[in-house]
């Protein structure tokens, strides 16, 4: 954690005034934390948390329903959301996965999917959603780094789910994943990831 | 409350209560968050002897749908007993009558601090699981449950816990034992919303005044203050010790 | 989610053919055992026990009670298994599933075929005996709850002490002794999927695999078994896998202390 950032419970002060900061409430005129998370420089970056789906992220999905004018998608979040046939030009199976954007979320949650593409053949890891960013890395930097390892194409959906594909050591992808899932917070993480790989790499 | 007066034993002697504690002392409480591996947040708590587990599912889709609100999560409680948990007989498996109310009145507490219009026609479940039972399990199973909660990222105006205080030899007394839960005046569990002060749960039974009534209040807020520093250590320790597999360890 | 499944079954399926598990094991290897015995007071035993990520807790209570009709000098023996619905997202809260009878039922054969508690011995008077109630609380649910279960059971057996019984009551926090047990049963649950068998499925093994057979043994004999789920077994299965289960069985038996 940043010298500057201090980890906050729900229910602590996060502003003297009201502020619109995400993940923190305003009553009589103060601004509190609503969850875990870190605070620094006015935001707010919970430490866990479920998914919350926003137009436009890009999330990998499992079709979990084929029905008559689209798809039902798998989002790892409790809302279903659907993909119409007009979006896409193929065809998908139950099962199939994708990476798709979401395109439309309304007031219950219903969400539009679209720009769905189907992923090859791979394994599928949940990890919590809001660990996707480090997952990631800035600019690619951690699926890169993993890829670069393993031999896996990692894709990081915001929604969690992951998706490991292509011949190379699946196992150790995983095992690098879920490690950043857990020191997400941490400092140094990249070096340490970038240690335990070459130390599993097989040769 | 409610043994038998003839056998009553001497509650408090020269400010000492039966188990050598003062009237303000708790007993000793330890909570560990992250223990279950499946369960989006779970925290274990031991307090006094109580053992409890709590784990938290949600928000998942609200099953069945006739439960679901198209405009908030709908909160659900279960507090539920080991049949192993008791010092007497074996127990039954399932809730029971007092295990039902408890459930009640742990997901009204809940219900008043979950931020739940972020998750419409969801459902977030709070499990509690009695593993042993030392007298104050309802207060316990709050405290356990509200950092199983955090632990799960689940929204919430404030870090609830909640304490009981009893009446012996006609004195306020703070976390009553089993002993003083059977043989005291009076049993009133509290749980409260440390930043505004707010009762969240509230029963109480036997005889007190309005006097005693005050003190009751005033040694619980003193020690709900106490029990919220335990959780917040507890939550800190899951992201200063990460562990990416997570066990119950027990004693 | 039925999805999640089929996609189980693909991948393992492709794994399998190249000899392979997800989580990179071998396939008759477990997955790290850790056992808690004796962490409560209140019982007269109790146990933790966990295989991977599953977690299980046995609680051993006595009772006394009436004994069974065509058994009227022998102790009661009762096993039961609760899928606590903190355990896993699959589970639901309500009366026991036909899993949790199952799982119980199995891990209770394994006890009681090998004779391993001596119920004669817990005969009080004509009106009283013994009853001795082994609960399973499921709290953790990755895969493989049976030998889970039945690991927690064997540790808080061995763990329990004998309460003192007094005019035909127990009198509770005073005992008289150990719980004499006669050996160490331990149970070995294997997958199949694709002709290939694996031991200790996880549950993303189980999402995807066809059949499961669990085989409990004692130091020398095959105690109780159980097939589950759909797809057969063959004869050579059944004797290859009785020969890894009596090795691997050594293993865990070493673990449970004495």
């Amino acid at each position: 954690m940043d010298r500057e950032s201090r980890i906050v419970m729900p229910g602590e002060l996060v502003a003297d005034g009201p502020e619109r900061i995400s993940y923190a409430y305003v009553e009589n005129g103060k601004t509190y934390s609503t969850v875990v998370g870190l605070f620094s420089e006015g935001k707010l970056v919970p430490l866990e948390g479920p998914y919350e789906p926003l137009p436009d992220d890009l999330i990998v999905g499992i079709i979990s329903e084929v029905r008559f004018s689209g798809y039902s998608v798998d989002t790892n979040s409790p809302y279903v959301g659907f993909l119409s046939s007009r979006e896409i030009r193929e065809r998908f199976g139950m099962g199939d996965v994708i990476f798709a954007r979401i395109v439309k979320v309304d007031e219950v949650k219903n969400m539009d999917i679209g720009d769905a593409k189907k992923l090859p053949e791979g394994r599928l890891v949940r990890v919590s959603s809001v660990k996707i960013p480090r997952i990631i890395g800035k600019k690619n930097s951690m699926v890169d780094m993993i890829r670069a390892n393993t031999g896996c194409e990692v894709i990081a959906g915001r929604n969690g789910y992951v998706w490991i594909t292509g011949k190379g050591d699946s196992n150790l992808a995983e095992k690098a994943i879920r490690m950043i899932e857990a020191q997400a917070h941490t400092h140094g993480l990249t070096d340490r990831v970038a240690a335990y790989l070459k130390s599993r790499r097989k040769a | 409350m409610g043994g038998n007066s003839a056998e009553k034993p001497a509650l408090l002697t020269d400010g000492r209560r039966v188990d050598g504690r003062g009237v303000e002392d708790l007993r000793p409480v330890k909570i560990v968050a992250r223990v279950l591996n499946d369960a989006e947040g779970s925290a274990y708590i031991e307090w006094g002897k109580n053992k409890i587990l709590a784990g938290i599912y949600g928000p998942r889709e609200c099953i069945p749908r006739h439960d679901q609100s198209l405009y908030r999560a709908v909160v659900k409680c279960r507090y539920n007993m080991a049949p192993f948990s008791g010092a007497e007989e074996h127990g039954r498996s399932g809730p029971n009558r007092r295990s039902k109310e408890l459930s009640k009145v742990i997901k009204e507490a809940f219900e008043n601090v979950i931020i739940s219009e972020n998750f419409p026609k969801t459902e977030i479940s709070i499990f509690v699981e009695v593993l042993q039972s030392d007298g104050g399990t309802r207060c316990a199973a709050v405290t356990a449950a509200a950092v199983a909660l955090a632990d799960a990222g689940i929204p919430m105006k404030d870090l609830i816990s909640a304490v009981a205080v009893c009446k012996i030899d006609g004195q306020m007394a703070v976390d009553p034992g089993k002993e003083e839960d059977n043989f005291g005046e009076s049993d009133m569990p509290i749980a409260f919303s440390p930043r505004t002060g707010e009762v969240l749960l509230f029963q109480m039974d036997g005889m007190l005044t309005r006097e005693e009534l005050a003190r009751g209040l005033e040694l619980a807020r003193n020690a709900a203050s106490k029990i919220r520093a335990v959780q917040v250590e507890a939550i800190k320790k899951v992201y200063d010790e990460p562990k990416e597999d997570r066990f119950l360890l027990i004693g | 989610m039925e999805s999640l499944n089929e996609i189980k079954r693909d991948t393992l399926l492709a794994l399998l053919s190249q000899g392979k598990r997800p989580d990179g094991r071998g396939m008759h290897d477990y997955r790290k055992v850790n056992l808690q015995p004796g962490i409560l007071q209140n019982p007269e035993g109790s146990a933790i026990a966990s295989i991977g990520k599953s977690q299980v807790m046995a609680g051993i209570k006595f009772d006394v009670a009436k004994p069974f009709p065509d058994r009227p000098a022998e102790g009661v023996l009762s096993t039961s298994a609760d899928l606590l619905p903190l355990a896993s997202h699959l589970f639901e809260t309500g009366p026991p599933s036909e899993e949790a009878i199952e799982l119980a039922r199995v891990v209770d054969r394994g006890i009681r075929s090998a004779n391993i508690v001596d119920l004669g011995s817990f005969y009080i008077d004509e009106e009283k005996v013994l009853a001795l109630y082994i609960d399973l609380f499921i709290l953790d649910h990755d895969g493989n709850l049976i030998d889970t279960a039945a690991l927690a059971a064997m540790s808080a057996l061995l763990s329990a002490r004998m309460p003192k019984v007094e005019n035909g009551k127990i009198i509770r926090g005073e005992y008289t002794g150990r719980l004499p047990v006669k050996e160490k049963v331990v149970a070995c649950t294997f997958g199949k999927l694709g002709g290939q068998t694996f031991l200790d499925p996880s549950l993303d093994e189980e999402k995807g695999m066809d059949c499961r057979l669990t085989l409990a043994t004692t130091p020398s004999h095959l105690c109780a078994a159980q097939k589950g789920g759909w797809g057969t077994v063959t004869e050579k299965d059944l004797t290859e896998l009785l020969d890894i289960s009596m090795q691997k069985g050594n293993e865990l038996r070493s673990l449970l202390r004495d």
